[in-house]
Formats: C-alpha cells, structure tokens, sequence
C-alpha cells in the first residue's frame, strides 16, 4: 500500500441499519481503521436475525451467531452506536460527506442505563416501541366475491382456520398470498400463523396449480410395485419434478402417500379419477385423455 | 327391498325408542328374503375399475325383460377383495362374479337372475386349487375370514340408513339409551377386552372411564380416521361402506363418557368417505339419533366432520387434536394425556374408525362374545389390508392369533408368479419387517412387538424374493423424514441421518460399520422423539438388519443387490438367445438405449440406460436380464 492509500482511510464512515448487515460491515470497517457510526432506527441494533430461532440453510442457532457481533459492535472503539435515530439529508461529495440525522428522545441516560428491563415491568403505560403499519390489502372484486362466503361461513367458528384454507384451495386451486393475507387481517390471525399450516400440509400449494393434477402414489404396495417408476416416467416426460406445474399448465404431479386403492397397484389418480395396475408403457396413453 | 326405498321419502323424526322398535320391526317383516337382489361393489377401488358403470346397464336389462319390478340393485361397500374388483354378487344365493365387465351384463341378467342358471365362465378360479367356484362364501378368501366389523359391507347400501337399520343397525344404540347406565357401557367395553384398533392398543374401556372421571364440564370424543399409512384402507372401506356403524359407536360411547360432542377427522383424500359420511350424519340427524335430546332421553349428541389435509402426523392424536383446533399441527408432550386435557383443553377421548365400527357389535352381542374370539391378551377380530405381492390382495378380517401363514396363504392365497415368499411388513411406517422363517408366530399385539414390529393399523404389504429390503427401509425412512413435522430433532434430523447412510448403501457405498451406525441411530431416535413417528421410525430399519443382515452385506462387500432393485448395483442386458428382434423395447425405450434390427436381437447400451425397467415390462420372451 502507498502512503496516498494510507491517506485515503482517515475519515469515518456511516453505517445505515444495525441489522446483521450492518453489524457485519461496521465491524469490518472498524477493524481496517476507519471511525464507523452505526445509525439505527429502532432503539436497539439486532434486526430481525435477532428474532430468529435458526437460520438457512445450516440450520445454526440464530442468536449464537448475533450475539457476539451485537456485543463487539457495542464495545468497538471505532463505532459509535446511534440508534433511535433517523437519517434526514446527505450532503457534499465522496470522501466529504455531512449527514443530518434526527434523534429521538430516548428520555432514559445512554450511558449509566444497564438494560436491567426494570422500568419497563413497572411503568403503568404500554409503550408501543415501533408502530406496526396497517396491512393494506387489495383483492379484485372477483376474488372477493369468491372469498367472502367461506369467511362468512366459518366465522366465528372454533378451529376454522384449517377448513377456510381448504375451501379457499378448492376455489382457486392453490393458496393465493394476497388472499392469505386479506384471510390473516380478516380473522385476525398472523400472517405466521397460516403460512405455517398452508406449508405444513401436503394438499396445500402456494403456487398456481396445473389443470389437473396427478397424483402418483407412493404407499407401500404401490411402491413395492414400481409406483416410483410412473413418476420417473411422468418428470421425464414433462421434465419437472416431484410438487411442480408443467409449463403449459397442464398437469401438476405429485406423490402421495396412500390412495387407498392398494388391491390395484400401482395405481395412479388424475383430478378425481382412479387408475389402477398402470404400466410406464400405458402412461402416457392415460395422460392423453387430459388436454 | 324395494318398499324400504319407498318408505325412505317421507321418513320423519322418531320420537322415542318405542317407536323406533316398531318401525324397525315392520321394516324386517316388509322385508322379502327370497327377493332377488343384484350387489354391485361401490368401493374405491371397484369404482376405479368401473362398477359404477354397471349400474345403469343392469337397470336397462331389467326394463328390457320387463322384471324391474321384481330385482332390485344395491351397491354396496368395498367387499375386500378389491383384487378382483368389478364384483357382482347375486342374492339371496349369493352367486358370485368378479371382475365383470359390460359384456357380461345381459348374460348374467338373462341367464342367473331370470334363467336362474350359473355362467361357468365368469366364475371365480381359485388359483391355489383351480377349481372354479359358485358362491361367495365358498372362496377361500371369505370362507377363512371371521367378518364381525366387515360382514354388513356387501349387504347394505351405505347411502340408506334404513338398510343398516334393518341389519340390527341402531339397536344397540337403543338398547344403550333404553336400559344402560353409562358405567355399565363401560364395563361392558372393558370386559370386552377391546383394544384400540388405531396401532397402539390401549384398552378402550379404561380410556373411556378415565376420560369420563377426568375434570371438566364439556367432554368431547373424536374418531381418528386419519389413515395415512400407506398400505392400509380398512379405515376407508369401512366409512365408505358402512358409515353409520362408526356413528353408532360414537354415540355409544358418547352416551358413556357423557361427552356432547364428537369430531371425526377425515384425510381430505378419501373424497368418497367424506360424501358417504356427510350423507350418514344427515340420515342420522334426520332419524333423530343425532341431536338433541336424542329419542325422547335427555341425552343430546352432535358429531361434525372436519377434514385432514395431507399430513401424516396429523395420525398423532396431539397433532390430529391441534388441527381441528386450526393449529400447527404438531405433536405436544404426554402427559396431559388427551383425556385430562385434549380438544380447547376438555377431557377428550380419540378412538379409531374401526375400534367405534366395533362398538355396536360389542354392546349387542355382549362381551363374552367378543372377549371368547382371539388370544389371552388380544381379544376379538382385526382387520388387516392384505396387499404387495400376493394373490389375493384385499381386506381381510381375521381374529386374533391366526398365525402369519395362514393369512399369507389361505387367504392371500400365495404369492403369483411362482415367486419365493421373503417377508412381510406389518404396521406401515412404524412397522417392522417379519422374514418368512417367522411364519407360524400368531398375530397379536404382544408377539408382533415381540419379533421387532407392531400390529400398527393393520397394514399388511407382502414381499417376494424381487423387493429388496434395504430400498423398502429406505422407502419408509425417505417417508417418516418427508412427514416429520421437524419439532425434535432427532426425529428431523436423524431420520435424514439414517436415509443418507441406507441410500450410501443401496449405491454402493456403504462400509461395513454403518450397519452398527444405523443400529445405534435407531435406539437414539427412539429414545430422544417425542411421538410416537419418531419413537417408531427406526423400526424399519432396525427389523431388517436383524433379520436380513446377509442382504445389508450383501450391497456392502460383495456390491450387490440380491433382489436386483437397486438401480446403482444392476445392469439390464439382453439375452441374445431369448431375444427374437421384435423391436417393442427399442420403441419403448425413452432413453435411446436399445439398438438393433427387426429379427435379431438386440443390445442394451449400459452408458445410455437409465434402468427404468420398461423393456423387461414390456418384453413377452423374458428376454431382459437384470443382474
């Protein structure tokens, strides 16, 4: 490096969103030399990772990773922490910058607070520390008129979130996000909530489905009888896989566990129709019949 | 039966039990037992295979010989032998033809139902004896069935409450609200000696009397017909052939646990079972024996139906009870058992479809009856699905302690082809494999536990020397780690633990210490799940290892699948001297594999192969090896 180099690293850099984005960069520029402010707009640097209970794709508890980079950023020499702030304006020219930024009163003193959480437990009003945005949520008149009557049917009802996402699967023959959505503000369920069950069983999709769908079945009997073959023949032949759409919309395929019909095997369904003793040879003559 | 068809229109409320018993009584004796009555199976599976389409066949051949007026049409529930399916049953001889197709129709009308004479073609073949056989309950695979649950199946329409009325249905029931104490049902129950029917095989009777004595204002009961085992569906056949013997139970034991309410919770992929059942309840409700104040008494009962969606968990009865709550449907720590704290925290009951099917029977005929039937520890009948490579494949009912062979071979009926018999499966996913050597041990709860499987719901999925064992452990185990809900680890985790060292080892990769990794995985998981898909999950593979090691070393050492399954340890290959150059697997052969000239033989390109067997399946000289 040359000493023009050397030169260019006095200064100091803002750091926007004490996120683990933001940690991560401001712990780096901290260590190369540079003066690093950290601005965050919640009263606290963490961001959602600090939330999580694991992260993707390894699995790896999400706090055991934070946790050490919440308390370097915090003791760094080179960050300062400003949070519960706002960046208002940026001014001037690289390696020049001036920024405005407003602070809200945080009416507790910084730097003798311990973050014991005692004044929270005993003040009187609940304080609403980030203000939740009003879900805004736009469906076509169409789908309204679809929605309505199964919301108006089950309301109120106990347990009627798992027949509701049924019905609405039925009609539209997948999980529409925006419909999930106009259902959670509807019912006052979290969005969480039903994203969890709509992944949890396997007759939900939140993808738009094939004009019809085959199902292949995978139990024992089907199995021990060259079920498994049937799908490799039908992902071949439309060069998808196991829960995917053709691109002409056509066909959908899908595994299941058991059809129930385990005297024909291998047996297939299409829509509502049962196949049963299919051979890869007679496949795609079934198929034909589905346009 | 037709006068029960026309009294169906106009059916009102019964108010008492009083006049149930007179109306009950005048339907038997309006009821002609030499009226000829032509059975069609509406089960599933007869359905795919196009009973439905008889119907309307048998109806117009009625019209055409003018004797619409003097033979009736029923159809039925699944009979079982789903193998054979189209299956006609001619009452009151009970002539028997399976796998009818349309062209059969005017014969058997003007020969069997007018002429009165048997069509020796269409006859059944016993393929153990060859002798062709007239009468249902003459083929073996009824004749060594004891059918207590299943028997009304072929009798009754399921769409017609009358006609389970007038089989003895809802007697029980009646008798119950007329003369019993709900401790009495109990007792009854218990000294029955049922157990559930479900996999697990807790005594019914004490589950009731704890969920009765349990705290709590409201009590529910639930039936789990969550059948996701795959290989089992007497769950189906009996909600689809006979849905109000389950009602029945359940307000038997309704009436006993003092409950208000029953759930039954139905996968969302038995549509059939859902219709059957929704058109019961209405019959049920119309007759007055759901509702409140049920016959005149102050007992009031109501029974919704919710449906699963395709989770297999969802058989767990925490899980099945979080997901009619709408929950996340996963698996909470026991106890609180479901009958302190079950549905909305009340005491709750869950039984199986068949344990609530059996009820009726149960109360009617007394316990002795049920208890003198099966072994010490296991009383009663079972029924079990028969399926995999036999001959006979269906539901069969038998009582407990026939031993393994008998089912496999008097009732299966063998294995076709002339294959070796290797094993068979019990208990599904949970279950464990039992080797042939094993053929005389008794089927009951203790002694399936004892070789290393469960009695589970009653599947039954036979292999012959063509399945491999470590691709049907591999097949449960990719199953249980597809349909676990991922709450313990273990069972996450190490279920995709275990599939990843078995599928090292059906590609050939396997050393010999993974068995013993696989061994000791099993017992962690066991250990360390929280329900019972964890707890279970193991024993597919733990079963095959202790009985089929030489296969396990087999794939290890030697690099070979002895069954020839496993795509990564076989070749296909042509048998020149078989082979005549039709050239029908070079036209099959997706893959552009197969080369060769019309009348010569031809050659598999093992580079190109992707062994997907189509040339072997299509081949009639037997001309594909597999090695």
């Amino acid at each position: 490096m040359s000493k023009d180099d050397n030169k260019a690293k006095s200064g100091a850099v803002l750091v926007v969103g004490g996120g683990i984005a933001g940690i991560q960069s401001s712990l780096d520029l901290a260590e190369s030399g540079f003066k690093v402010y950290l601005l965050e707009e919640t009263p606290a640097i963490g961001g959602t990772m600090a939330q999580l209970d694991k992260t993707f794709p390894t699995n790896d508890c999400a706090m055991c990773v934070i946790s050490p980079k919440l308390v370097g950023a915090g003791r760094h020499l080179n960050i300062d922490l400003i949070t519960n702030s706002e960046l208002m304006g940026v001014g001037g020219e690289a390696g020049n910058f001036k920024v405005q930024v407003k602070k809200m009163p945080r009416y507790v003193d910084a730097d003798k607070c311990t973050g014991c959480g005692a004044c929270t437990l005993i003040c009187p009003v609940v304080n609403i520390i980030q203000p939740v945005e009003e879900p805004y949520i736009r469906l076509s008149d169409e789908d309204l008129q679809k929605v309505m009557p199964v919301l108006d049917k089950y309301s109120g009802q106990k347990g009627n979130l798992m027949p509701i996402l049924q019905q609405i699967n039925q009609i539209f023959n997948y999980l529409p996000p925006d419909v999930l959505r106009y259902v959670s503000i509807n019912l006052n369920v979290g969005l969480s909530e039903i994203y969890n069950i709509a992944t949890f069983y396997n007759s939900f999709s939140l993808t738009p489905r094939g004009r019809h769908t085959i199902k292949i079945c995978m139990g024992t009997t089907c199995y021990v009888k060259g079920g498994e073959r049937l799908l490799d023949k039908v992902k071949d032949e439309f060069g998808i896989e196991n829960g995917e759409t053709s691109e002409d919309m056509r066909f959908t395929i899908e595994s299941v566990a058991c059809l129930g019909c385990c005297g024909l095997a291998p047996a297939i369904m299409i829509d509502d129709e049962v196949y049963g003793k299919v051979k890869v040879s007679n496949m795609m003559k079934i198929l034909s019949k589905y346009i | 039966m037709n006068a029960l068809n026309q009294s169906k229109g106009k059916m009102k409320i019964i108010p008492d039990i009083e006049a149930f018993e007179t109306f009950r009584n005048d339907l038997i004796g309006k009821k002609d037992p030499t009226r000829k009555t032509i059975c069609v199976c509406g089960g599933s599976a007869c359905i795919a295979t196009g009973s439905l389409g008889l119907i309307e066949l048998f109806k117009n051949e009625f019209i055409k010989h003018g004797i619409d007026d003097e033979v009736d049409i029923l159809v039925t529930g699944c009979h079982g032998f789903c193998e054979k399916g189209p299956l006609v049953v001619i009452r009151p001889e009970g002539i028997f033809y399976p796998m009818v197709k349309k062209e059969h129709v005017p014969e058997i009308v003007k020969e069997t139902v007018i002429n009165g004479k048997v069509i020796e073609s269409l006859l059944y073949i016993d393929p153990m004896t060859e002798k062709k056989i007239v009468y249902e309950h003459d083929v073996p695979f009824y004749k060594k069935q004891k059918r207590l649950v299943l028997g009304n199946n072929g009798l009754i329409d399921p769409m017609v409450i009358v006609d389970y009325i007038s089989v003895g249905g809802y007697k029980a029931f009646t008798s119950v609200l007329e003369s019993m104490s709900s401790d009495k049902v109990i007792d009854i129950v218990t000294d029955s000696g049922l157990k559930g029917r479900g996999g697990g095989g807790f005594p019914t009777g004490i589950k009731w009397k704890l969920c009765k004595t349990a705290k709590g204002e409201i009590k529910n009961i639930v039936c789990n017909a969550d059948e996701g085992d795959p290989g089992a569906y007497m769950d189906r056949s009996i909600l689809e052939g006979n849905p109000h013997s389950v009602i029945e139970g359940m307000l038997i034991g309704g009436f006993a646990i003092t409950a208000s309410t029953g759930y039954i919770y139905v996968r969302t992929e038995y549509p059939l079972a859902i219709e059957r059942l929704k058109r019961a309840i209405e019959q049920a409700k119309e007759f007055g024996f759901i509702g409140n104040n049920i016959l005149g008494t102050d007992f009031s009962f109501d029974i919704e139906i919710r449906e699963g969606s395709g989770a297999f968990v969802c058989g767990e009865e925490t899980s099945l009870m979080h997901s009619i709550e709408g929950l996340s449907p996963e698996p909470s720590q026991r106890p609180p058992f479901p009958t302190e704290s079950g549905l909305w925290g009340n005491p709750t009951n869950i039984n199986n479809v068949e344990t609530w099917a059996v009820v009726p029977l149960i109360i009617s005929k007394g316990s002795k009856y049920f208890s003198d039937i099966g072994t010490e520890n296991s009383k009663g009948t079972k029924i079990f699905s028969l399926v995999g490579k036999i001959n006979n494949s269906g539901l069969v009912e038998v009582p407990m302690g026939i031993s393994l062979g008998e089912i496999i071979n008097g009732i299966g009926g063998g294995i076709p082809d002339d294959k070796e018999f290797k094993a068979v499966q019990t208990g599904g996913p949970s279950g464990g494999c039992i080797p042939a050597s094993l053929m005389d041990i008794p089927v009951d709860y203790e002694k399936l536990a004892e070789v290393g499987s469960i009695m589970g719901s009653g599947g039954m999925v036979v292999m012959d020397e063509d399945t491999c064992v470590i691709d049907i452990a591999k097949y449960f185990l990719s199953f249980t780690n597809d349909e676990s809900c991922g709450k313990c680890t273990s069972c996450r985790d190490g279920s995709k633990a275990m599939l990843d060292i078995l599928t090292r080892i059906s590609e050939g990769h396997g050393k010999l210490k993974d068995i013993d990794l696989l061994v000791e995985l099993g017992g962690a998981i066991k250990d360390a799940s929280q329900c019972g898909l964890g707890q279970t999950l193991s024993n597919p593979v733990l079963s095959t290892i202790r009985y089929f090691r030489d296969e396990y070393n087999a794939h290890i050492v030697d690099k070979k699948c002895p069954a020839h399954v496993c795509k990564a340890l076989v070749t296909y290959s042509i048998n020149s001297e078989e082979c005549i150059g039709c050239g029908v697997c070079l036209k099959n052969c997706s893959a552009g594999a197969i080369t060769g000239n019309l009348k010569e033989a031809h050659l598999i390109d093992s580079r190109k192969c992707t062994k997907c067997g189509v040339c072997r399946e299509v081949c009639k000289f037997n001309a594909v090896i597999v090695e």
